[in-house]
C-alpha cells in the first residue's frame, strides 16, 4: 500500500519535472535567441552608421582620395580594440590601424554577414558590408565589431538562468510533493484504516472520505458486511440443521435406553453404537462446514478478552480442584476467526482438563510469522509410540474418558484449515503437551 | 426434587419426562419460552432443563432475565449447539451446566445429580453421602452401615429431598411443592405415610417431627449405631 502511494507521488514528480525542464529550456533558449537576433540587428544599424561616417571621412586630396584620420573614431586606432574597418576603392585599400595584421574578409553580399567570423585574439566579429558610390567611384566598406562581450554575457545569463531555473524547479518539486501528499491524505487515511482492519482493530472503514474515494470505501464496507452476513447466515443454517438432526438423535438415544430393551442387550448395543457413529459424523461434518478460516475484520481472536471467559467456562465444567493457567502477550490477537479458535482451544483444553490431575496450562505466543499454542497437563500423558497413532485420522484416544469425545477430530480439521501443525510431546508438568503451530496468513 | 423441562420438541420432552420420572423426579414440562420465563421463576423448581431454541423467547434471553431478577435456581442448558463460543455464551448468561444434544440419558442423570448436590453445598461427591447414609441413585436404594435397604419410588424421592436438606426444618407444604409436579393431587397425609415408612426402614430418630413446623432430617448418628 505504501509503495502504491509512493508511486503515485513519484509518477507525478517525474512527469512534472520533465515538463518543467522541457518548457524551461525551450523558453530560455528561445528568449536568448530572440535577444541575440535583436542585438545583432541593432549592431548592424550601428555598423551601417559607422560605415557612413567613414564615407564622410573620405575626401579628395592632393593624391586622389584620402581618408581623414582625424574624423574617425579613436577605437579604430587602438590595436585589437574590437572595432575594425576596411575600405576598398578600386585598387586602393584603407584598413583601420586597430586591425593590425588581421585582414577582414570581404563578404559576398551587402549587409550583415550571417555568421560570426573569427577575428584576432579569439574575438568573434560581426561584419557588415556597405557599398557606396562617391567621387565617381564604387566603394566597398567592411565594418566589424567584436561580438565576444555579448556572447560572454549571454553565457553568463545562461548560467545564472540555469541556476535560478534549477532552484525554482527544486522548490516546485518540494511544493508539489507537499501538495500531492496533502491531496492524497484521505488515501493515506484509508490505507491506515485498512491496515487497522487487517489487524482487527476496526470492523469497517470510515465513510467520511472525499467523493472520489467514496465508492471504494462503500464497496469495501459493503463486501465486509456481506461476507460477515453470509458467514452468519450459513452458520445459522448449519446450526438449524444440527438442531434438526441432533434433537431426534437425542430422542433415539433415550429410546435405546428404554427398559423394554433390557432383555435385548445386543440390540441395544447395536443401536447405541450406530447412533454414536451418526452423532460423531454429524458433529464433525457440521463443525468442519462452519469453519471460517482467516478472520473477518472485527472477528479476530483477542486473547485478553476471550481467554478469561473460556478458562472460567472450563473451570465451571470441570469443577473439581483444577488450576487452569493461561499466558499470552498483551494485546495478542490471533488472525483467525474467533469461533474457530475458541473451538480449537476449547476442545484441546477440555481434553487436557479431562486427563489432568490438578493443573492445566495454556500459553499463546507469536514468534515471527508463526503463532504457537501450547497446552500442558499433569495427567498420565501418552506414550511416545502411541502419539503418532493418536494423530492419525480416525484414531480416538480421547474416547476413553467420555463416550462421545470428538475433541481431536475437529481440532485436526481446524489446524489443517489454518495450514498449521499439531504436535504431541511430553509435558514438563508430567502429562501431555500439545503444541500447535499456526503460520500467520500473508496479508 | 421437582424439575422443569423447557423443550419445544414434544417427542424429546416426552422421553425426558419419562426418564426423569423413573429416576424419582417430579417433572413439569413447558414448550414456550414466554411461559417458561414466568413459571420458571414463580414455581419452586429445584432445577431447570432449558433448551436454547425456543418459540416465543430464546433460552439465553430467558436465562439472562432470570439471573437479572435474582432467580438463582440451578439451570442446565440442553441444546444442539455444541460449539465452544455458544457454550461460553450459555455459561456466561448464568447457566450452571451445559449439555449438548444428543446426549446419553445416563449422562444427563449424572449431571442433574451433580448439580443438585452442588446447589445444596455438597461439592465434588460422586454419591449423596449424608449423616451416615449413602444414597444409590442409580438403583434407588440407600446404604446404612453397609446394609443395602430397598426403597419404593416415593420413599426414594422423599429421602433424597431430606438428605439434600439435612438438618433443616421442612414443612409439609414444602415437601408437597418439591415432590409432586404441578398436575398431581396433593395430600399431606400421603407424605406422613411415606415419612413413617422411612422411619421404619432407617430408625425412628432419623426424621424428627417438629410440631406445627414440619420435619427435620437428622440421619443416623454414631450413638444410634
Amino acid at each position: 500500500m505504501m509503495r502504491a502511494l509512493n508511486s503515485i507521488q513519484q509518477r507525478l514528480s517525474i512527469s512534472l519535472i520533465a515538463v518543467l525542464i522541457l518548457v524551461g529550456l525551450l523558453l530560455a533558449q528561445m528568449s536568448l535567441w530572440l535577444f541575440d537576433q535583436g542585438l545583432r540587428r541593432y549592431l548592424e544599424n550601428h555598423l551601417q552608421d559607422e560605415a557612413e561616417l567613414l564615407v564622410a571621412a573620405l575626401a579628395r586630396g592632393a593624391n586622389g582620395i584620402e581618408l581623414d584620420q582625424q574624423h574617425i573614431s579613436a577605437a579604430y586606432h587602438r590595436p585589437f580594440s574590437g572595432h575594425y574597418f576596411c575600405i576598398h576603392i578600386d585598387e586602393q585599400q584603407w584598413r583601420s590601424r586597430s586591425s593590425w595584421d588581421f585582414s577582414l574578409p570581404e563578404p559576398a553580399r551587402e549587409g550583415l554577414m550571417q555568421d560570426l567570423i573569427d577575428g584576432p585574439q579569439a574575438q568573434q566579429l560581426l561584419i557588415v558590408r556597405a557599398d557606396y558610390r562617391r567621387f565617381g567611384k564604387n566603394m566597398l566598406i567592411v565594418v566589424a565589431q567584436d561580438y565576444t562581450p555579448m556572447l560572454d554575457s549571454f553565457r553568463r545569463v545562461q548560467w545564472i538562468g540555469g541556476g535560478i531555473g534549477l532552484g525554482a524547479l527544486m522548490l516546485l518539486v518540494l511544493l508539489q510533493r507537499y501538495l500531492v501528499a496533502r491531496a492524497l491524505e484521505p488515501l493515506e487515511q484509508v490505507r491506515t484504516q485498512i491496515a487497522q482492519l487487517q489487524q482487527g482493530q476496526r470492523a469497517q472503514l470510515d465513510a467520511q472520505v472525499p467523493q472520489e474515494l467514496q465508492p471504494l470505501v462503500q464497496q469495501i464496507n459493503h463486501l465486509l458486511h456481506h461476507t460477515e452476513d453470509t458467514l452468519t447466515r450459513s452458520r445459522n443454517a448449519l446450526g438449524n440443521l444440527g438442531h434438526a438432526l441432533k434433537t431426534p438423535l437425542a430422542i433415539l438415544f433415550s429410546l435405546a435406553n428404554r427398559q423394554e430393551l433390557n432383555s435385548h442387550q445386543e440390540l441395544r448395543d447395536n443401536l447405541r453404537s450406530q447412533l454414536t457413529h451418526m452423532q460423531e459424523r454429524i458433529s464433525r461434518e457440521l463443525g468442519r462446514a462452519r469453519l471460517a478460516g482467516e478472520a473477518l475484520p472485527g472477528a479476530y481472536f483477542v486473547c485478553a478478552t476471550e481467554l478469561p471467559d473460556l478458562i472460567s467456562t472450563l473451570a465451571q465444567i470441570h469443577g473439581r480442584n483444577l488450576t487452569i493457567n493461561w499466558s499470552a502477550a498483551d494485546n495478542l490477537r490471533l488472525p483467525w476467526d474467533r469461533q474457530d479458535i475458541l473451538e480449537l482451544l476449547g476442545n484441546l483444553l477440555d481434553n487436557a482438563c479431562k486427563w489432568a490431575q490438578h493443573k492445566v496450562t495454556l500459553a499463546v505466543a507469536r514468534d515471527g510469522g508463526n503463532f504457537f499454542i501450547t497446552i500442558d497437563d499433569d495427567g498420565p500423558g501418552i506414550a511416545p509410540e502411541l502419539r503418532t497413532q493418536v494423530l492419525n485420522r480416525g484414531a480416538r484416544i480421547d474416547e476413553q474418558i467420555q463416550g462421545h469425545g470428538l475433541g481431536l477430530g475437529i481440532v485436526r480439521d481446524i489446524v489443517e484449515h489454518c495450514k498449521g501443525e499439531l504436535g504431541l510431546h511430553e509435558s514438563p508438568l508430567g502429562g501431555l503437551r500439545v503444541v500447535i503451530r499456526l503460520p500467520a496468513p500473508n496479508s | 426434587m421437582r424439575l422443569l423441562i423447557v423443550e419445544d420438541n414434544v417427542a424429546l420432552a416426552d422421553e425426558l419426562t419419562a426418564d426423569l420420572q423413573r429416576a424419582g423426579y417430579a417433572v413439569d414440562w413447558l414448550a414456550d419460552g414466554r411461559d417458561a420465563l414466568y413459571q420458571g421463576a414463580s414455581e419452586p423448581y429445584d432445577l431447570i432443563l432449558l433448551d436454547l431454541g425456543l418459540p416465543g423467547k430464546s433460552g439465553l434471553e430467558i436465562l439472562r432475565e432470570w439471573r437479572a431478577t435474582g432467580m438463582n435456581r440451578p439451570v442446565l442448558i440442553l441444546t444442539a449447539r455444541d460449539h465452544w463460543a455458544e457454550r461460553i455464551d450459555g455459561l456466561k448468561a448464568g447457566a450452571d451446566d451445559y449439555l449438548t444434544k444428543p446426549f446419553h440419558p445416563e449422562e444427563l442423570q449424572l449431571r442433574i445429580q451433580a448439580l443438585l448436590r452442588r446447589a445444596h453445598g455438597q461439592v465434588n461427591q460422586p454419591q449423596l453421602d449424608v449423616a451416615g447414609l449413602q444414597l444409590d441413585e442409580a438403583h434407588q436404594t440407600v446404604i446404612k452401615q453397609g446394609e443395602q435397604i430397598e426403597l419404593t419410588a416415593a420413599e426414594f424421592s422423599l429421602l433424597r429431598y431430606f438428605m439434600l436438606h439435612c438438618g433443616k426444618i421442612i414443612s409439609k407444604s414444602q415437601l408437597n411443592d418439591h415432590l409432586y409436579d404441578g398436575e398431581t393431587e396433593r395430600d399431606s397425609n400421603v407424605i406422613e405415610v411415606h415419612v413413617n415408612h422411612l422411619r421404619s426402614k432407617l430408625g425412628k430418630s432419623a426424621i424428627e417431627t417438629k410440631r406445627g413446623q414440619g420435619y427435620r432430617f437428622i440421619g443416623i448418628h454414631s450413638d444410634d449405631r
